[in-house]
């Protein structure tokens, strides 16, 4: 008995001094923080002078469609470009407009005819020139290969001429070019082929050397590299599926920088061993509602979802700052966003009328509504990979409690096999960058109109689907915007969505190292401007 | 005079165990009326979020802290012991009654189900148990509910075969062939001589798989395959916060402590009655 006295004060003194060493931002941990920084500066030139870097990302992995760098292959081009391995024809600015990258310029010529002009002198990092022959290819194969690109880009026919080309869509197609800013439009040389592991040649500052899928990519300098000087000799992207091994890793300076961070982890690195770049992005955290649902079919339900969601507190307390309240489909950064429409705001007393008018009441006393014998009672249906959205489901719980709503949350990773049974949920609660290539047509063509394919809800407007067409049609970019507003407006009225929040994207570094920018498209990551001290 | 000092020895041992069975069953038993009455103790509602006051350090308003929804730590530690605390012991109690069952009718009737039934129990046994209570768990897609089913599936083997070898030991006893002798026939060998004469082991054997159980159930709920947020259960309390350990210790710590008590008096507390029924003290008879 003794012996287990003193085997439990023994336990305890331990977890005692573990406590010691993990508690406080401040003293032992700081020291601890130098430290790291100190030796991952020390391993930073490595053998022969050599610069290194180390990336650690939680979204690169089988889970998210992104196995390989194949851009021509499911999300994996977001991998292809984010590294650096791959470029694109055109690129986004901060304000979300098409900027020259291999591409020069672009013309339209009628309403199914582009042409596009390539720069001189661009070359894959094998060495071989990337023309307009080498981009007609890669096109062709993206076309013919990827499960999106044929329906989204239209292409009919490519004829080169030299370094231009002239490409036809089958149909208008206002936003080719934007689309083509897709990572999955990143240019490979497809001559060189895909290696059995999915790496690619493209014309980007970095090299593949080695893939090993939810583990690590080996890359080198692109010692061809066309478009200036590449400072960091080799880099390591690791996948660290998991945020505190993340949050860990870069302490501990086993990772110079990381994507992905967990937000409760944030108040680790803000101090001066560390640097955030972020900025506000147009990747929304949004309710789409079920239209055959039991509960979910009375509009009067739906606005008062949408009255009793503290969208406030979930951005201010529980994304701690790193976020912004959402209002329509798109972000207030771009002309057509949530500034131009009206919704409903935060109104718990509100949404308790709208209930009771609408004939929901709470007749036993057990603090939900019911209505001819139907409990006010919705199905919550969600995932945990993206960290926002189980704070999200608990925080509406609690808030729509309080008006008569009860929410019986499912959080599961097969939340895309369980949304196609359109019985088994009420509220389908996800993520999606909703403008992410500069133009709003993507989100209503994928989420909203009855050929869409992740309208889960089988929500329908007539009129929303007479915009959609019109906006098919227009060319102006003004008039795009003036449409995406009326569009966003109509889908707010019918409370088919509610869109609480957009996420603020933040990258994490190591002292010492430069040129790594959160960017709002979400695209481009690690860029020859990357440079380690 | 040397009699006389063993005698005076296990006399003082004899106090000794009884006193600190005393003192650990009072322990426990406060842990189990707090566990029962933990929604009329609860200072708040353990549910309820108040952002306006999250992650705020233990404090004269809130002994433990608040959690990142705001909600009260106290409460949810004291709501989450009552699932904790009730759940193992409903799950301990299953296996048990099973599993001293199953035990029994093998020893007792032997042959093809003996045979057929051990070696389902070898099965269950060959698997290293909470990575089979994983997959189980996995398979059942969590809950406290399907936590508790995954251990109970790989857990009674354990009970059958205590209970079936004790069964085994006391069929070749005088007493068992008088009463069959006597006319007994085999449900009334089982409860009237069978059953008292095992329960012993059986009962120091569940006192001691509380602990156990209880640490089981709660990895099961940290790996979020037991019970899911926003029930308050301290490995899923656990498993919330511990990406906030090292900026807010008290959101991990007050459930990992929680547990660290309520194991420990579980474990200490079966020991006890281990020793006060060894047939070597006296006082067991």
């Amino acid at each position: 008995m003794k012996k287990r006295i003193a085997g439990i004060v023994l336990a305890l003194a331990l977890s005692a001094s573990t406590l010691a060493g993990c508690g406080g931002t401040g003293g032992t941990s700081q020291t601890s923080a130098e430290t790291a920084a100190a030796e991952t500066a020390a391993k930073t030139e490595g053998a022969g002078g050599e610069k290194t870097f180390v990336f650690g990302d939680t979204t690169f992995n089988a889970e998210n469609d992104e196995s390989t760098i194949n851009p021509h292959e499911g999300y994996s081009g977001w991998a292809c470009i984010r590294y650096g391995v791959g470029e694109t024809l055109f690129q986004l600015d901060d304000d979300m407009n098409l900027q020259p990258w291999i591409g020069e310029s672009y013309e339209n010529v009628d309403d199914t005819t582009w042409k596009l002009k390539i720069k001189d002198g661009v070359t894959f990092s094998n060495g071989n020139p990337c023309d307009g022959e080498a981009v007609k290819a890669c096109l062709e194969d993206l076309v013919k290969t990827h499960e999106r690109a044929a329906g989204d880009l239209k292409i009919a026919s490519i004829d080169v001429n030299g370094n231009e080309l002239t490409i036809k869509t089958s149909e208008p197609n206002p936003v080719l070019f934007n689309y083509l800013a897709e990572p999955y439009g990143c240019i490979i040389d497809v001559s060189a082929g895909v290696t059995p592991e999915g790496m690619v040649i493209g014309t980007g500052p970095y090299v593949a050397k080695e893939l090993v899928t939810d583990d690590h990519l080996l890359l080198e300098k692109n010692p061809n590299y066309w478009n200036g000087d590449v400072n960091v000799d080799k880099i390591t992207v690791r996948t660290i599926s998991d945020g505190d091994t993340l949050a860990l890793a870069l302490q501990s300076g086993e990772i110079d920088a990381a994507y992905g961070m967990a937000y409760k982890s944030y108040p680790l690195f803000t101090n001066d061993n560390y640097t955030f770049s972020s900025t506000a992005t147009s990747r929304s955290f949004y309710c789409q509602f079920n239209f055959n649902s039991p509960v979910c079919s009375d509009g009067a339900v739906r606005k008062a979802m949408a009255m009793g969601i503290d969208k406030e507190g979930f951005v201010k307390t529980l994304l701690q700052g790193y976020g912004y309240v959402g209002k329509g489909a798109f972000p207030d950064t771009l002309s057509y966003g949530g500034q131009n429409v009206n919704t409903e705001s935060y109104d718990p007393e509100g949404a308790k009328k709208v209930l009771e008018d609408a004939g929901w009441v709470d007749s036993d006393g057990d603090g939900i509504r019911e209505k001819d014998g139907q409990k006010l009672s919705v199905r919550w249906l969600t995932y945990p990979s993206r960290q926002e959205l189980p704070l999200l489901a608990q925080s509406a719980q609690a808030t729509l409690k309080d008006i008569g709503i009860d929410i019986q949350i499912n959080s599961t990773a097969d939340h895309n096999t369980i949304c196609k049974d359109q019985s088994q949920w009420d509220v389908y609660v996800g993520a999606n960058v909703n403008a992410g290539l500069g133009d709003p047509a993507n989100f209503f063509s994928t989420h909203c109109l009855d050929s869409s394919t992740k309208n889960r809800g089988s929500y329908h407007n007539d009129n929303l689907e007479k915009l959609a067409k019109e906006l098919e049609d227009t060319f102006n970019k003004d008039e795009r915007g003036k449409l995406a507003i009326e569009m966003q407006q109509q889908i707010l009225d019918d409370h088919a969505f509610i869109f609480c929040s957009f996420l603020k994207m933040s990258m994490i570094s190591r002292k010492g190292v430069t040129g790594i920018t959160a960017h709002p498209c979400d695209f481009y990551e690690l860029t020859a401007d990357l440079d380690v001290n | 005079m040397t009699q006389e000092i063993t005698v005076r020895a296990k006399k003082v041992k004899k106090d000794h165990v009884k006193a600190r069975l005393i003192v650990l069953s009072i322990l426990v038993g406060i842990l189990l009326l707090a566990a029962i009455f933990a929604r009329q103790i609860c200072p708040y509602d353990p549910y309820a979020q108040d952002l306006s006051i999250s992650m705020q350090p233990p404090g004269p308003g809130h002994i433990m802290g608040t959690d990142e929804f705001g909600r009260d730590m106290f409460s949810r530690v004291l709501i989450g012991g009552r699932t904790s605390i009730l759940s193992t012991l409903a799950l301990v109690l299953i296996i048990s009654i099973f599993g001293t069952f199953i035990g029994v009718l093998c020893g007792t009737f032997g042959g093809f189900l003996d045979s057929l039934v051990m070696r389902i129990a070898d099965f269950f046994l060959a698997f290293p148990g909470l990575v089979f209570a994983m997959a189980v768990a996995a398979l059942f897609s969590g809950g406290i509910i399907n936590a508790v089913i995954a251990l109970a599936l790989i857990s009674w083997p354990k009970y059958s075969r205590v209970a079936r070898s004790q069964t085994l030991a006391n069929m070749e006893n005088s007493y068992i062939k008088a009463a069959r002798l006597s006319g007994d026939n085999s449900a009334q060998l089982i409860f009237r001589h069978i059953l008292p004469n095992i329960l012993g082991p059986v009962l120091v054997t569940a006192m001691l798989d509380i602990g156990t159980m209880m640490m089981e159930l709660a990895g099961l709920s940290f790996l979020n395959l037991g019970a899911q947020p926003p029930v308050a259960e301290w490995g899923n309390m656990m498993s919330t916060g511990r990406s906030m350990l090292q900026i807010y210790p008290w959101i991990v710590m007050s459930p990992g402590i929680a547990i660290f008590i309520t194991v420990s008096l579980f474990n200490l507390l079966g020991d006890t009655v281990r020793d006060y029924m060894d047939p070597k003290n006296s006082h067991s008879r």
